[in-house]
C-alpha cells in the first residue's frame, strides 16, 4: 500500500505525510479547546430540557448579578439575526418564546471558569409549560395535524419527480420487487466536539476562531447576527477534530462572539459530548417504499420510490439532501424510467441536516438491498445483474446528466469481486460451526463530486512566491483532517517545481483567503485544487518568461523540477530561487489570486434534476460476513473497498477517507442508532451510541483505480470524501442476506434484528 | 506545603501545583501545566483522547483525580519527543497516515508507546487489543496497526542503543 517517496519527480502523487503532521504527533496541534488568551471566559449555554415547551418565564437577573459571571444574554440581546442560515434561517440562536427540540437554546453565559459558568446557567429562572410534541412524521404529516410552527405546513419538502414513464415500465416489467425499508438517525461522532473561541482584537475586529467547514459562510452569519459589517469579522480555523458534515453549518460561533462582545473579554465557547450529540443535525431518518421492476433477463426498467425523512424542527439540509436521495435512488444503472416522491416533515425530534453522503447512504441501502432482492427473484448473480445494468462512459443518466467519465462503475466491480474470490465463494465454508452462517454480499454505488447545478460552486486561492523561492499558499478551504490543506500544497509545489517544504500553506483565515465555500460535497480537491493550479501556472509562467530572456530559449523547452529549471529535460544551473529574485527585481508578479468555477453543462431540460452532479464517485466494496443464529451476531470478517479516484494527489489521505468511510459505514449498518422517545435522546454519550473500535473491524483491503476525470478535475483527480461510507451497509446487508437467506430492511442490522428475521 | 498540594513528575520534570481534590488529571495537565496535547473527547472515559501514562501505565486522564497521581510519573504527548528527536511512533503514524484530524493521536500514542514497553512485536490482534479503548472517527485503525508494526520494527533494529522502550 505504501510507496516510497520518489525525490525526482513533483509531489504530486506521492505518499508524503499530512501538512500539520510533526505538530499532531507532538500535541502542538491546536484545536478550539486548546486557545488560551489572557483573561479568556467559559461560554456556556443553556439548552431546552423539553423536546416541545412554551416559554413561560425567562429571568437571568440572578445570573447577571452573580461574581464570575460577565455576560448572561437571551434572545433579547441579539443584535442581528437570531438564527441560523443554512438553507433557511427558522432555527433560532436564542429561542423567543418556544423549544422545538432538545438542542434548542435560551440562554448563553461567559463566566470566569467553567464551575461558574454552569453555576450561572443553574441560576437562570426559566419555566416553561410542556407542550404536546409530534414525534411521528406519519402522524405529523396527516391532514388536521397541529401545526408545530404557526400558519405553517408541517411538511417542509414535498417533491415530485418524474421522468420516463414508470406506469408503461411497470405493467410490461416481468419481475418487481417491492419493499419499504427504515434507517435510523446517525451521529457523526467527530471527536472534537463544536467549539468557539471569540474575541475583539486591537482593530475593533471580531475574531473568531471556528471548528468548521465553511469558514466564509462562518462569517456572514456571526456579522449578521452581530449586526456588524463582515469586514469587521475574521475567521480563523484552528486545526479541527473532524466534522463530516456536522460543522457545515454553524454551531456556536455566533454565541461566543455575542458574548466576547458584551463582556469585553475573549470567550472560549465548547460543547460537552452531551450537548454536542443533543444538539447538532443527525443523519436523517427515512422510511422508503421501492419498487423496482426489470425483465426476466435482468435489465431494470423502472424504479418508484417514495421517502419521507424526518426532518425534525427546522428546515436545516433537509431540501437538499432529499434532493440528492432522489438523484441517486436509481443507483449507477441504466434504469430510464423513475418516479420519486420526496417528502421531509416538521417533528419535535433531533434535527436532521449533512451528513457524510447526503442522502446518498440512505438511498444505497435501498436501491443495492432491491438489486439483491431482484437477484435472488431472477436467480441471477448480483454481480451479473449489476454488470448488465451498469452506467458507461456516455450513457444518459435518469437526471439528464451524461456521465463524462464511467469506466470505474464495472471496473470497481469486476476488482472487488476479483479480490474476495467471488466466483469461488461456494468452494468456502458456509458453515463453520453449527450455529455460524457465512455469506458474501456487495453493493456498488455512485456519489456526485461537488455542490451540484446552480449552486455557486467555486473556490478562490492566493498563492505567493519570495525571493529565497519559498511559497505562501493561502486557501479558504477548511482542513478538518480530511488532507486539504495537504494535497493543494502537494500540487502547487509540483506545478512550480519547488519542494513540499518550500511551500506554506496556510490554515483558512477569511482576512487573509478568498473564499472557498464549504469543505463538503467531495468538492474542494477539485475546485480548490484548480484553483492552485491556475494561480501556480501564473507564477510559474513569470518565472519561465525570467528563465526564457536568460537562457534565450524558448519557454515550451523549458520547465521546473526539484528547485531547477529544465531545459529540455536537463537541470541547468538556474535554480527556481534565483528565477524567482531576478523576477522579483524586475517587477514580475509572483503572486497570484485564481478563482475556478466548476463547469457544469448548460443542456439539461427543464423539469430534470436542476442541482445534478456530473462528476461521479463510483466504488464497489464486498463484504464477508459471519452471522451467529443464536445470537443474532454478525461479524465482518472481510472487507473488500475498490474506489475510483480519478488520480491520486496523496494516496496515504486517498486511503485514510477510504478506512475511515467503511469504518463508519460498518457502524452503520450493525449498531449505531440514535435512540429517540418521545423526542428525547436516550443515548446521548459515546457509551450507549455505539461506534466501531478497533476490535470491531475487519481487515481492509484496499484498492484504488485511477482513471481520470477528464473535466473539472485537477490532474484527473476527484473528490472521494463521501463515497467510503455510502455502500458498506448494503454490502453487510447482502451478506446477511447470502449467509442466513433472511432479508433486511431496517438499519442498523443490530443482533436484535438479525435475530428476530431468523425466526420470522 | 499544604495538603492540596501536589508533586508529580511530569513528562520527566518535577511539578508541583494546588488543586483540590475534585479536579482530573486531565484538566491540571490542559490548564495548570498548559500541556493542552492530551484531549478531552467525552469527560467520561468513552473515548481515550486523553490517555497519557501513569507510571507507565495508560490510563484515562479525565476519569483520575489529581491526588490519585500524586508522587507518580506521568507521561503525556509532549514528552515523547526527546530533544526534538521523535520518537519512532510519532514518525511512523505520520508517515503511515495513521490519523487525519489527529485529535485521537495524542490518546493513541500513549497506548502504543505503552504496548511497544512490554511487548517489542506484537501482533496485530495485540495491537487492536492495546488501542481498544481508543475511538477513531477519521481513519480507523487499519493504519494505526501499520504505524505501530512499522515502529516495532525501527525500535528493534535500535534495541540495545537507547533508554527508549
Amino acid at each position: 500500500m505504501k510507496e516510497a517517496v520518489n525525490k525526482d519527480t513533483g509531489a504530486v502523487g506521492q505518499w508524503i505525510p499530512a501538512t500539520g503532521a510533526e505538530d499532531i504527533v507532538t500535541g502542538a496541534a491546536r484545536y478550539c479547546p486548546d486557545i488560551d488568551l489572557p483573561g479568556i471566559l467559559t461560554g456556556k449555554l443553556l439548552y431546552s430540557p423539553h423536546a416541545r415547551a412554551r416559554i413561560r418565564k425567562l429571568d437571568v437577573t440572578a445570573a447577571r448579578n452573580m461574581e464570575g459571571v460577565f455576560a448572561v444574554l437571551t434572545h433579547k440581546d441579539v443584535p442581528g439575526e437570531n438564527n441560523y442560515l443554512y438553507s433557511q434561517p427558522d432555527q433560532p440562536l436564542l429561542v423567543i418564546d418556544e423549544v422545538r427540540f432538545q438542542g434548542d437554546a435560551v440562554a448563553a453565559v461567559a463566566a470566569r471558569d467553567e464551575a461558574t459558568a454552569d453555576a450561572a446557567l443553574q441560576a437562570i429562572e426559566v419555566e416553561y409549560d410542556v407542550l404536546d410534541g409530534i414525534f411521528d412524521p406519519l402522524e405529523a404529516m396527516k391532514d388536521g395535524a397541529e401545526q408545530l410552527v404557526s400558519g405553517e405546513d408541517n411538511v417542509l419538502v414535498s417533491q415530485l419527480y418524474r421522468i420516463g414513464d414508470v406506469a408503461s415500465a411497470l405493467d410490461s416489467a416481468d419481475v418487481i420487487v417491492e419493499n419499504t425499508y427504515h434507517t435510523q438517525w446517525a451521529e457523526h461522532a467527530f471527536l472534537e466536539t463544536e467549539g468557539s473561541v471569540a474575541l475583539v482584537d486591537e482593530e475593533g475586529v471580531l475574531t473568531v476562531y471556528s471548528s468548521c467547514q465553511a469558514p466564509h459562510r462562518d462569517r456572514l452569519q456571526i456579522a449578521r447576527s452581530l449586526g456588524m459589517p463582515e469586514s469587521m469579522v475574521r475567521v480563523i480555523t484552528p486545526y479541527i477534530g473532524g466534522a463530516f458534515g456536522g460543522k457545515d453549518e454553524a454551531h456556536v460561533q455566533m454565541h461566543a462572539a455575542l458574548l466576547a462582545v458584551a463582556a469585553g473579554r475573549p470567550v472560549r465557547l465548547i460543547r460537552g459530548r452531551r450537548e454536542s450529540i443533543l444538539t447538532h443535525v443527525k443523519r436523517h431518518p427515512m422510511s422508503v417504499h421501492c419498487i423496482t421492476a426489470a425483465t426476466r433477463e435482468g435489465r431494470l426498467l423502472a424504479v418508484k420510490a417514495r421517502a419521507i425523512a424526518d426532518a425534525g424542527p427546522y428546515h436545516n439540509a433537509t431540501h437538499e439532501v432529499l434532493n440528492k436521495f432522489g438523484e441517486f435512488i436509481g443507483g449507477p444503472y441504466t434504469v430510464q424510467n423513475l418516479e420519486v416522491e420526496l417528502i421531509g416533515v416538521r417533528t419535535n425530534n433531533p434535527i436532521s441536516g449533512a451528513f457524510r453522503g447526503f442522502g446518498a447512504p440512505q438511498a444505497a441501502f435501498v436501491y443495492e438491498s432491491q438489486m439483491d432482492d431482484l437477484a435472488r427473484k431472477l436467480e441471477m448473480d448480483p454481480l451479473e445483474l449489476r454488470l448488465l445494468n451498469g452506467v458507461e462512459t456516455g450513457t444518459k443518466m435518469y437526471t439528464g446528466v451524461v456521465v463524462r467519465e464511467g469506466q470505474a462503475m464495472k471496473a470497481s466491480l469486476q476488482k472487488a469481486a476479483q479480490k474476495i474470490g467471488w466466483e469461488n465463494r461456494d468452494q468456502q465454508q458456509r458453515e463453520p460451526a453449527p450455529h455460524l452462517r457465512r455469506g458474501w454480499g456487495m453493493a456498488t454505488i455512485l456519489k456526485g463530486s461537488g455542490l451540484g447545478r446552480g449552486l455557486g460552486d467555486h473556490a478562490g486561492v492566493v498563492l505567493e512566491m519570495h525571493q529565497d523561492g519559498s511559497v505562501v499558499l493561502l486557501s479558504g478551504a477548511a482542513d478538518m483532517g480530511q488532507g486539504i490543506v495537504t494535497i493543494l500544497a502537494q500540487m502547487a509545489a509540483d506545478r512550480l517545481g519547488v519542494p513540499m517544504s518550500s511551500v506554506r500553506a496556510v490554515r483558512a483565515d477569511t482576512s487573509r483567503a478568498p473564499d472557498a465555500g464549504a469543505s463538503c460535497a467531495s468538492r474542494q480537491c477539485m475546485v480548490s485544487g484548480n484553483a492552485v493550479l491556475a494561480a501556480a501556472d501564473s507564477i510559474r509562467d513569470a518565472l519561465l518568461s525570467v528563465a526564457a530572456g536568460k537562457t534565450k530559449i524558448s519557454k515550451d523547452r523549458l520547465d521546473l523540477r526539484n528547485g531547477s529549471l529544465l531545459i529540455d529535460g536537463e537541470p541547468h544551473e538556474l535554480t527556481i530561487r534565483e528565477l524567482a529574485r531576478r523576477a522579483l527585481f524586475w517587477g514580475y508578479p509572483l503572486h497570484a489570486e485564481s478563482k475556478y468555477h466548476f463547469e457544469y453543462p448548460e443542456d439539461v431540460p427543464p423539469g430534470k434534476y436542476r442541482f445534478s452532479q456530473e462528476v461521479f464517485q463510483f466504488c464497489t466494496q464486498v463484504a464477508q460476513v459471519l452471522v451467529d443464529i443464536e445470537t443474532g451476531q454478525v461479524t465482518v470478517e472481510r472487507l473488500i473497498a475498490v474506489h475510483d479516484a480519478g488520480k491520486m494527489i496523496n494516496p496515504g489521505g486517498v486511503y485514510g477517507q477510504i478506512e475511515g468511510g467503511c469504518a463508519q459505514g460498518i457502524g452503520y449498518a450493525l449498531t449505531e442508532e440514535l435512540v429517540v422517545s418521545e423526542g428525547h435522546t436516550l443515548n446521548p454519550s459515546l457509551e450507549n451510541y455505539v461506534i466501531p473500535m478497533a476490535l470491531d473491524i475487519p481487515e481492509m483491503e484496499m484498492d484504488v483505480l485511477e482513471i481520470p476525470e477528464p473535466i473539472g478535475a485537477p490532474l484527473g483527480a476527484k473528490g472521494i470524501a463521501e463515497s467510503p461510507i455510502i455502500p458498506t451497509a448494503p454490502a453487510i446487508r447482502n451478506a446477511i442476506l447470502d449467509a442466513t437467506g433472511k432479508p433486511l430492511y431496517r438499519l442498523p442490522m443490530n443482533a436484535e434484528r438479525v435475530l428476530a428475521s431468523l425466526k420470522s | 506545603m499544604t495538603d492540596t498540594s501536589i508533586q508529580m513528575i511530569v513528562n520527566g520534570q518535577a511539578r508541583q501545583f494546588d488543586s483540590d481534590s475534585s479536579r482530573t488529571l486531565l484538566s491540571v495537565l490542559r490548564e495548570d501545566l498548559g500541556l493542552t496535547g492530551t484531549k478531552d473527547g467525552c469527560s467520561q472515559g468513552d473515548c481515550g483522547a486523553c490517555v497519557v501514562l501513569v507510571d507507565g501505565q495508560p490510563v484515562n486522564s479525565c476519569m483520575v483525580l489529581a491526588p490519585q497521581v500524586r508522587e507518580s510519573e506521568v507521561l503525556t504527548v509532549e514528552g515523547l519527543a526527546v530533544n526534538g528527536d521523535f520518537h519512532p511512533l510519532q514518525r511512523a503514524f505520520s508517515e503511515t497516515w495513521a490519523f487525519q484530524c489527529g485529535f485521537c493521536t495524542p490518546g493513541m500514542l500513549l497506548s502504543c508507546y505503552a504496548l511497544l514497553v512490554s511487548n517489542s512485536e506484537p501482533s496485530r490482534e495485540e495491537i487492536l487489543t492495546a488501542i481498544s479503548g481508543n475511538f477513531c472517527r477519521c481513519t480507523g485503525y487499519q493504519a494505526v496497526v501499520k504505524a505501530v508494526e512499522q515502529a516495532a520494527s525501527e525500535l528493534r533494529e535500535m534495541s540495545g542503543g537507547g533508554d527508549r522502550p
